[in-house]
């Protein structure tokens, strides 16, 4: 059972339950859920609140976790807010396999970092590509289209992209 | 990584040259792909071989990534459910389905009993006409090249439905927040029962081509093997779970648009082989024209959409006589309708594992993020085990059983 101690804070949004807990136990309060019979981890992700006016956010980025237990068909979201350049979070790539794609896919789409992660690498842009097109600063738009004439000049000369 | 590999970027590291494998020849770093045939599309794959046998895979994804979270966050609710058709493009309508119980969740909306029954049929169609692609490639790469004229064929006829009752052979957008696009058409319910009435001698012919196949069984049978155990912990879903002999299926244990009403089997193989993930397709074509056929026989009459002027547009002739009319459709196609603030994922069973949608909202009229939770990404990640010190030839099998497709692996 997760101590009580680990949880911020814990709600219903629209039929799913969730919990909050610090990102510095975040590794601990995902261990203890996985011996509680949350063995899946379904996804994981981030949520960037960047200028989210709906209410006051603890920090910008917001680690989602959706850990699902087979057996009792249960299901918990487990949310920990990060801040920082870079933001850091403990990987759980070995508590839950699937995590390892995930976590690179969040470290190349927002740039948090997963720190003991094996290989924290760009999983689906190319390894040279600047910025992480998911966050909220990132505009729709603002990638040069490759093989075009912008790509030439932008690829000679980086600076001026 | 130990000093007998080197890193070639993108988290990969490759063996260096000059390592004996153990039948005393070199072990041989290979490229695979991205454009190869048998990769079900743009699928990098780099091997290390010793002789025939796969000593080591590592997957290259992201060549088909085209930003298609990004672009859900751009668009309006009721525009996204347009890319939410793309990632995974062999089943349109099980996507939007997942987008659509998201946001109905999100509002508290709850659709007419006629579109959940239209939903249903769309989705087991979509099903249908994913697992008809499956058997038909799997069948070319593995050397059984008349399969897939058969399931093509097949396959055409469910595309004409698509057309039918949406107007699009393969981008639907059928299902949609508050109902679905439009009501079926008598035509289309014609073409369904028709269907319905001819697809198991249909499967029954896919099996008289593959099941006592000797090349395909020789093929498929022991190869690929994925443990229960593994499978689950891996969170491989869909035919690759209950492949290897676990009934999970979410239209069962966790059911949405009134699956929990329709009688029908799981079905499932103990065989943890490609093998087992054939027969598994196959018993699930059989089981989704079960499904059709209840669907038909109790679709009731009435609306296909929620009344509610505040998400979806009032009918053409409501425009000419009403002000509240004109007045709401302005405001739906200008500004669009706000959702309330939260979050909720919405899981749903589509042909290849659990295709769920993380919506979060914060309030206003486009989504803050929409997270796509692709089968195919975790799907492919067990590959290395289930093809370690297999022949190469074999990995083909292997890629074509766990049914991935590229578009939704790289959203």
């Amino acid at each position: 059972m997760i101590p009580d101690t680990l949880v911020v804070e814990k709600g219903v949004s629209a039929g799913d339950a969730w919990i909050t807990v610090a990102p510095a136990n975040a590794r601990e309060a995902l261990s203890a859920l996985r011996d509680d019979g949350y063995r899946l981890l379904v996804f994981l992700t981030c949520v960037d609140h960047l200028a989210d006016s709906s209410r006051q956010w603890p920090a910008r980025y917001e680690v989602v976790y959706q850990l699902r237990n087979m057996e009792t068909l249960e299901q918990l979201r487990v949310r920990a807010y990060v801040d920082g350049d870079p933001p850091q979070i403990d990987s759980v790539h070995d508590l839950f396999p699937p995590a390892n794609w995930d976590e690179r896919e969040t470290f190349d789409m927002f740039g948090i970092e997963f720190t003991g992660h094996p290989e924290l690498t760009r999983i689906l842009m190319p390894d040279d590509w600047v910025g992480h097109p998911l966050r909220r600063d990132y505009p729709v738009g603002g990638e040069v289209v490759e093989f075009s004439e912008e790509h030439e000049t932008w690829q000679t000369a980086p600076e001026k992209a | 990584m130990t000093d007998t590999e080197t890193t070639i970027g993108q988290g990969v590291t490759i063996t260096k040259e000059g390592q004996t494998g153990a039948f005393g020849g070199e072990i041989l770093t290979v490229n695979f792909g991205p454009h190869h045939p048998s990769t079900h599309g743009v699928l990098r794959l780099i091997v290390d071989l010793d002789g025939e046998q796969i000593k080591r895979l590592k997957p290259i994804i992201g060549y088909l990534h085209t930003g298609i979270e990004k672009q859900a966050e751009a668009l309006r609710w009721q525009q996204a459910v347009v890319v939410t058709d793309r990632h995974d493009y062999l089943s349109p309508p099980i996507n939007n389905l997942a987008y659509a119980l998201a946001v109905e969740r999100l509002m508290g909306v709850d659709v007419p009993p006629r579109a959940k029954v239209l939903r249903v049929i769309m989705s087991e169609l979509t099903r249908l006409s994913s697992h008809l692609v499956w058997l038909g490639t799997s069948g070319i790469e593995l050397g059984a090249m008349t399969v897939l004229m058969y399931c093509f064929r097949e396959r055409d006829t469910i595309l004409d439905m698509n057309e039918e009752i949406s107007g699009f052979r393969m981008h639907t957008s059928y299902i949609r927040p508050g109902g679905v696009m439009a009501d079926a058409t008598p035509r289309f319910l014609e073409l369904l029962d028709d269907f319905i009435n001819k697809m198991p001698g249909h499967v029954d012919e896919y099996e008289d081509m593959l099941t006592m196949n000797p090349i395909w069984r020789s093929r498929t049978m022991g190869i690929g093997i994925l443990p229960p155990e593994d499978a689950k912990v891996l969170g491989a879903t869909g035919p690759m779970l209950r492949g290897s002999g676990v009934a999970w299926d979410l239209r069962k244990t966790m059911p949405y648009s009134g699956y929990e009403t329709y009688d029908f089997d799981v079905a499932t193989s103990d065989m943890c082989d490609c093998y087992g993930r054939y027969l598994v397709r196959i018993k699930e074509m059989r089981e989704a024209v079960r499904i059709l056929r209840q669907a038909l026989d109790r679709l009731p009459d009435g609306p296909v959409n929620v009344d509610d002027r505040k998400i979806l547009p009032p009918p053409r002739e409501e425009l000419e006589t009403s002000m509240e009319a004109v007045i709401h459709h302005f405001k739906l196609f200008t500004e669009g309708y706000s959702v309330p603030a939260g979050d909720v994922y919405v899981a749903v069973e589509s042909g290849r594992g659990e295709n769920g949608c993380y919506v979060v909202s914060d309030g206003t009229h486009k989504p803050r993020r929409v997270k796509f939770r692709a089968a195919s990404f975790v799907n492919l990640q067990p590959l290395e085990r289930m093809a370690m010190n297999h022949m190469i030839a074999d990995m083909i099998a292997i890629i074509g059983t766990a049914d991935t497709v590229l578009g939704d692996v790289d959203r």
